[in-house]
């Protein structure tokens, strides 16, 4: 809201970043101060997925398309029950939105849950300076209007290693969700902080979904006799994610697996692979992802800071990768995406595993398929909220897993957009 | 996929000249896919007959046809190349059909030449209508409930079963032309009329309408193996009613959550998908029912188109360009963004910008008709403007249109219809967004102005935060903006005059105090990818931010600023973008760093690939000074982008700016007339007697001392904006009264108007010494006719060397009295012998493009070069006087059937959007060329249609006479038969309009007339003639409406008898 259109109830703000950038802006939704680490997401719509996204808790998200809150709050696209993230970063917030589906302008709605808000800030300005200098710890203050001290407490701060978010925004206890139709299959889900349109995703591909808590023991879950099971997003550090790989781990070989974001890297962790942080992370709705299998490219939403190390899962296996014996030296797996090849590692526990998904925006990898046990796993959001839904074939490609078909990676992006 | 090695010489059609609907959009696209086919190894053979695009130029294509785009002309050069392949998707709806054409003739497979980048078939799907629906019906998608019909009668069924209003959509025309809402059965039966007679094919649409509805575009791009992205989503302002390219449109998409996108995302690859398009770019277009997000898919065009050209500016994404190498066998996937030169063009941008494109009008050149906007589109040219938020970008591109708008109104300028101020509101013309923010000025709410105008809330709901900004502005006076209230200022749009204005203070003091508090606004980037990645390219826009975060890189080499000329209007158009653009291309040549301001989307000049760098800004004095203050340029040029720049020269000037080449001074004297005619004197060269004056009275004595008839005119207009013959005190009385809303700070001109003379433009070059006549246009109607709207001819066909040769030593001498450094255009009068100045430019004029395809020599790089120091000398250009074995014509293109209600007649005042060329061995065949390339169907026989006013009753009988000869029967009004029969020509009598039936209206209808030759009385605009040349318009039937259009016609239908025309491609002239 511009200064000369509005100025009650105006209070200044400031937003400080770890590397010392100090912006003066405006307050929105509530009073008061919120430490996490920063990101920025592309998407140009779908703010209130992102708000109410569970994967983004412990951190504070800049919007950069400009102009925030457009369309208000709807009363069908929230991603959980209330805002998840501790800060909202914008340039211009709106207070009087125009939808049909609109039930409160987007300050209210932040306001009303305790998210404190800047706005008036540069967005572009500091979406560069993330880029450069990476994610890291940042503030926002309505109260402490000092650069300094406020530099100061951010530098001071907890980072986002430093805690496990999975347990602050899983559910409490299991919930079941039914099928949509036809139910096919019964899928026990691990809610790590599970967005909503994963939930009505399964369910639409015919899966009675049990969710339960981040840290059922697996035997509790094998127990609900699923025919399936399922691990979700979630926020922060994987690494600092205690029991899920374990549940993983137990599960694997025993049913058809699929892991989604925080699930694919709990998957690789159970495999024995490595995580790495990537500079400023992937957030938005535009990621181009090749199907390695169908070299069809997906445009993709994703939310993540943290990847898999693909070479860390094992040894190329040269006769299921083209003759290629060594992993790009580089790390970047885009020649694979350039010479259309999935190729395969011999996992020391699982077997073989195959590279079937890379960003074409910077080479990392976006999908595995496990050869020798039924689960696959993907780092982008193919059930997109907000974003593209071209990827949705995936949920698809769960059931027929659970159907036992070997194929069930190889749909075209292309069906069903349409019905 | 690999790229097909299997073709190796690709022929592109182009989309001919700039009419309303298609304008130099296609230029942009086919300029890209020229060269981007040619970067990777492929020859390319063009065919336009536009002369003023940058396409054609020699150097774009391996082999260039300025020839008509007709089946016959392109199967000819079909025939002489031998192409493998033809890319018909840049040329628009004109190279589209001319592609169905061929193809239907069978030339294509006779020749063994493969359609690319989408098949006939397809093309077939996305145009027909009936087609479509069904298409669409397969895929699960609603499409308007509709009917196709091929008479009236049809037409009133499909509406009676529809219900009214129905929309009236022609089949097979450009920009919808012939279309219309039907709100009751008498609209029906006027529009579908209209529609039936001007669609190719005699069949028309009525349809459901969705007024209210939101209107939705999608440009989307595919390719062979089938990934599809979505570039850009395009909301219109305007609720569906108004034809897009009539509409204020916001990309990206504003009022519709992502579940909404995503849905219309899905359904336009579906589309894609279902209707066939193999690769590249498309246009879908959706309305979406704003009360419960029902979504009707409207139409989609199969190629790149006007939405495209705006899509690629406004989010940096070459679609052209990536079209055209998806064409021959790229994958999105194998392309590399341009922009970050690290990714792949296979995704879709993010922009960080809010962008808003405001058409622009020329409804003031064609009195009587009605400045409604409907499905049918009227703009002639467009602007884009970027900025930050909505508010910003609105008010930017409002004064960016050069419509004497500072903003959203604000600056003094209002001037509002009180009487129908509601209907006002209520209705969509080019002026409603005033009257939307002045009725909430008033007060009126959102709510009200929502339920008159169906605008989404939210537009009204940021149109009405600009007027409370407005408010606060005014209230805090200029001393209560601090830096962070004048910052909001600025943030909102508001420009430094409109702030003046609403604080009762000067814009220059505006700027000082802006300056002191320390606001300025932020170099921005387009990047694609809302900074996701490091942006290998200098697209640029300014923005006002807190902070001081620019994004402005130094650069080692010194930089020149060329300012372009804004948004194409009738007078000023795709001309002086070709000179801005060659500049570019000179002086980067020269080692200058290249910095382009424009704020048209369809041009050349703002594509990023043209200049080092590009501001996507307006061209007022605050915003250039703004690019100038941070890019700290060597030289500005004002002289290459007609009139826009050359008014803000003198203020740059005073404000400090390095002018390159011809300085204010000189201007300010060839533009004060009493300074050039006191410098005519000097030089004793002849000019029409004439004078200036501010009132009637003065006008009245001028008057008495010259003569009449005068040509008037207001001072510092292009293209003969406000300009007349009067013959009488009555006419200049009515004229005074008129002009001194035209252009209040200046005097009227009047001229003695030298009648039967013949006009020539001249093109030089002048380096401060020495002056080069590029070429001496003749013009082919006398003088009164507005160049601009005149056919020309190089060399010329009816002058003695010996005139020529003073023209030239006149030229000479003038450029160098005026210190020209760069181009001038004079334009001359001879009549018995004698050589008149008319008017010295000391600019690049519209015909440069022309001259310099026609002569060779591109002169507006050579004016870049003089302005960067070298001498006429240096450029080894050939000599003035050589001899050459061709002619060169040029035609204008007249939009006479897009303003209904106008008088179709040429005059003083330019209205034409467009001119043509051709190039033949003889005067005849070039001239002919244009017809065809106008496509005006010349009838070699029939009935031929001869009425002329008083004066041209002694000159009709030769023409008449070769018409005869030709085997023409002749039909004529009493007056002139008396005439052709007491010269012994054979000829019918037809009744006048006013005494009854049937008269020669009624043999129109019959379709009796084959052409015809009518020309009106001057002065007059009144009675029969006017009648008559509207219906040969709305019928197609070409005419001559003048004695020397009529000549030229008749030699060119001669010439045409003597067999077909051959084709030249000007890399063998």
């Amino acid at each position: 809201m511009n200064l000369l259109v509005n100025t009650e109830g105006c209070r200044e703000a400031l937003i400080a970043l770890e590397d010392g950038t100090v912006l003066r802006g405006r307050g929105f939704g509530a009073p008061g101060e919120a430490f996490g680490e920063i990101v920025f997401n592309t998407s140009m719509v779908g703010y209130q997925e992102i708000v109410t996204d569970p994967s983004y808790a412990g951190q504070i998200v800049t919007f950069t398309y400009p102009q925030l809150g457009n369309y208000g709050i709807t009363s069908t696209d929230a991603q959980s029950e209330r805002p998840r993230l501790r800060g909202v970063v914008a340039h211009d917030v709106c207070r009087t939105p125009s939808n049909w589906q609109c039930v409160q302008s987007l300050p209210d709605y932040i306001a009303q849950s305790g998210v404190v808000g800047i706005e008036d800030v540069d967005t572009r300005a500091l979406t560069l300076r993330i880029r450069e200098a990476g994610a890291m710890r940042a503030a926002i203050s309505t109260v402490d209007l000092d650069p300094k001290s406020l530099l100061s407490r951010v530098r001071s701060s907890a980072g986002i290693g430093d805690h496990n978010y999975v347990a602050d925004v899983s559910c409490d206890g299991p919930r079941v969700v039914h099928a949509r139709g036809e139910e096919r299959h019964h899928v026990v889900a691990y809610d790590c902080g599970m967005k909503e349109g994963i939930v009505e995703h399964l369910a639409q591909a015919g899966c009675e979904v049990t969710v339960v808590p981040w840290d059922t023991p697996a035997e509790d879950a094998l127990a609900l006799h699923p025919d399936g099971v399922f691990f979700s997003n979630g926020p922060g550090d994987p690494t600092s994610v205690p029991h899920v790989p374990d549940a993983v781990r137990t599960v694997l070989g025993k049913l058809p697996v699929f892991g989604i974001c925080l699930g694919n890297q709990m998957i690789a962790l159970a495999a024995g692979g490595s995580i790495q942080k990537l500079p400023y992370g992937h957030h938005g709705g535009n990621e181009p992802v090749m199907n390695l299998l169908t070299g069809r490219v997906e445009v993709t939403a994703q939310n993540h800071n943290y990847g898999v190390v693909f070479p860390s899962l094992g040894r190329l296996v040269p006769e299921l990768s083209g003759g290629v014996a060594e992993h790009p030296a580089d790390g970047d797996l885009r020649a694979w995406s350039r010479a259309r090849i999935a190729p395969v590692v011999r996992n020391e526990r699982y077997g073989r595993i195959r590279l079937t998904h890379v960003n074409l925006n910077d080479g990392t990898p976006e999908g595995l398929q496990f050869l020798d046990v039924p689960a696959f796993a993907v780092q982008y959001h193919p059930e997109a909220r907000p974003g593209p839904n071209d990827s949705a074939y995936l949920f698809e490609s769960f059931a027929r897993l659970m159907d036992g078909r070997d194929d069930y990676l190889a749909i075209d992006v292309r069906e069903g957009r349409c019905r | 996929m690999p790229r097909r090695d299997d073709i190796k010489k690709i022929l592109i059609i182009g989309s001919g000249p700039i009419v309303i609907g298609q304008a130099c959009e296609f230029d942009y696209s086919g300029t890209q896919a020229c060269k981007a086919l040619r970067e990777h190894g492929y020859q390319v053979v063009l065919v336009n007959s536009n002369p003023a695009t940058i396409m054609t130029d020699p150097q774009t294509a391996d082999r260039t046809y300025v020839e008509p785009i007709t089946p016959e002309s392109v199967a000819k050069v079909i025939r002489k190349e031998r192409p493998d392949a033809l890319l018909p998707n840049m040329g628009g709806q004109t190279a589209l059909n001319c592609a169905v054409a061929l193809a239907k003739s069978g030339v294509l497979e006779e020749c063994g030449v493969e359609v690319i980048g989408c098949d006939i078939e397809s093309i077939r799907t996305g145009e027909d209508r009936e087609l479509f629906a069904q298409a669409m019906r397969d895929i699960g998608l609603e499409v308007a409930r509709s009917g196709t019909a091929h008479t009236l009668d049809e037409c009133e069924r499909i509406a009676d079963q529809i219900g009214y209003p129905v929309v009236v959509r022609p089949a097979f025309t450009l920009g919808g032309a012939g279309g219309g809402m039907a709100y009751t059965h008498d609209d029906l039966v006027r529009i579908a009329r209209e529609g039936l007679a001007l669609s190719a094919n005699s069949e028309v649409l009525v349809e459901q309408s969705l007024e209210g509805w939101k209107k939705i575009e999608m440009e989307v791009m595919r390719d062979s193996a089938g990934n599809g992205i979505v570039v850009c989503s395009i909301e219109n302002l305007d609720p569906m009613g108004v034809h897009t390219g009539d509409s204020i449109t916001v990309a990206p998409c504003q009022t519709l959550s992502d579940r909404e996108m995503q849905r219309l995302r899905d359904y336009s690859l579906a589309v894609l998908e279902r209707v066939g398009v193999a690769c590249g770019g498309s246009n879908v277009q959706f309305a979406v029912n704003p009360s419960d997000g029902r979504v009707i898919v409207i139409e989609m065009n199969p190629r790149v188109s006007r939405s495209s050209a705006l899509a690629s500016k406004a989010t940096g994404f070459p679609i052209a360009k990536e079209a055209a190498l998806l064409s021959v066998g790229y994958t999105l996937d194998e392309i590399t963004n341009d922009i970050t030169q690290a990714t792949p063009a296979c995704f879709e941008p993010s922009i960080d910008y809010c962008v808003v494109k405001i058409p622009r009008f020329a409804f003031e050149k064609f009195e009587g008709t009605d400045t409604t906007l409907t499905t049918r589109m009227k703009a002639v040219g467009e602007v884009m403007a970027m900025g930050a938020t909505f508010e910003e970008a609105l008010q930017k591109a409002l004064r960016s249109l050069e419509r004497g708008h500072a903003g959203l109104g604000a600056d003094g300028n209002d001037d509002f219809d009180e009487e129908h101020f509601e209907q006002r509101v209520a209705t969509p013309t080019p002026e409603r967004i005033l009257y939307v923010a002045e009725a909430l000025r008033r007060g009126w709410g959102v709510g009200r102005v929502h339920e008159l105008t169906h605008i989404d809330p939210w537009f009204l709901s940021r149109i009405a935060d600009i007027v409370a900004a407005e408010g606060s502005i005014r209230r805090l006076g200029l001393s209560g903006l601090d830096h962070d209230h004048m910052l909001a200022a600025k943030q909102m749009g508001f420009s430094d005059a409109q702030i003046a204005w609403l604080t009762g203070s000067r814009e220059d003091v505006v700027r000082a105090v802006r300056e002191v508090v320390g606001v300025r606004p932020l170099v921005k980037t387009v990047d694609t990818c809302a900074g996701e990645f490091a942006a290998r390219t200098s697209y640029h826009y300014l923005a006002y931010e807190r902070g001081d975060a620019t994004e402005f890189r130094q650069a080692d080499k010194p930089r020149v600023v060329i300012l372009s000329a804004g948004p194409n209007r009738i007078g000023q158009g795709i001309e002086f973008d070709y000179c801005c653009v060659h500049a570019a291309y000179a002086l980067e040549a020269k080692g200058y760093e290249t910095v382009m301001v424009n704020c048209n989307p369809e041009t050349v000049s703002t594509d990023y690939d043209t200049s080092d760098r590009l501001y996507f800004e307006p061209l007022t004095f605050e915003d250039v000074m703004n690019v100038i203050e941070v890019e700290r340029p060597v030289g500005v040029i004002v002289t290459l982008g007609g009139q826009t720049p050359i008014n803000l020269a003198g203020r740059l000037r005073d404000a400090g700016v390095p002018i390159m080449g011809t300085q204010p001074d000189a201007i300010d004297l060839a533009e004060d007339r009493d300074r050039f005619a006191s410098l005519l004197d000097r030089l004793g060269v002849a000019y029409p007697p004439s004078s200036t004056a501010e009132t009637v009275k003065d006008a009245r004595a001028v008057a008495r001392r010259v003569g009449y008839p005068l040509i008037v005119r207001p001072s510092y207009v292009l293209g003969g904006r406000g300009m007349a013959i009067v013959y009488d005190d009555e006419g200049l009385a009515k004229y005074m009264s008129a002009a001194t809303r035209v252009s209040p700070d200046h005097p009227v001109y009047l001229d003695s108007f030298l009648e039967d003379a013949i006009e020539l433009d001249v093109d030089a070059l002048c380096d401060g010494s020495e002056c080069y006549v590029g070429s001496v246009l003749e013009h082919i109607e006398e003088c009164g006719v507005h160049s601009g709207d005149s056919a020309c001819c190089w060399p010329p066909f009816s002058l003695s060397d010996a005139i020529v040769g003073r023209i030239r030593d006149i030229t000479r001498r003038l450029a160098l009295a005026c210190h020209i450094k760069g181009l001038l255009n004079i334009q001359f009068a001879v009549r018995d012998e004698q050589v008149f100045v008319i008017e010295l430019n000391p600019r690049a004029s519209r015909t440069v493009p022309f001259s310099s395809k026609a002569t060779g020599v591109p002169l507006a790089r050579m004016a870049a070069r003089i302005m960067a120091g070298e001498t006429i000398a240096d450029l080894c250009l050939p000599p003035e006087d050589r001899e050459v074995d061709y002619y060169a014509v040029k035609e204008a293109v007249m939009p006479w059937s897009r303003f209904p209600g106008a008088d179709v007649t040429v005059g003083p005042e330019m209205k034409s959007t467009g001119e043509v060329m051709g190039i033949d061995t003889t005067f005849p065949k070039a001239y002919a060329k244009t017809r065809e390339a106008i496509s005006y169907r010349i009838p070699m026989e029939g009935t031929v249609f001869v009425s002329v006013c008083d004066a041209d009753k002694r000159s009709i009988a030769p023409v008449a006479l070769s018409l005869s000869n030709l085997g023409y029967d002749l039909v004529a009004t009493p007056g002139t038969a008396k005439t052709l029969r007491a010269a012994g020509i054979p000829c019918q009598v037809v009744r006048p309009i006013r005494e009854g039936r049937p008269n020669v209206l009624d043999m129109m209808t019959a379709g009796q007339i084959a052409f015809m030759i009518n020309t009106p009385k001057g002065g007059s605009t009144r009675g029969d003639g006017i009648l008559i040349r509207s219906a040969a318009v709305n019928r197609g039937i070409d005419m001559a409406t003048t004695m020397s259009g009529a000549t030229a016609l008749i030699q060119a239908i001669a010439a045409l008898r003597k067999g077909p025309l051959d084709v030249y491609a000007l890399q063998d002239l």
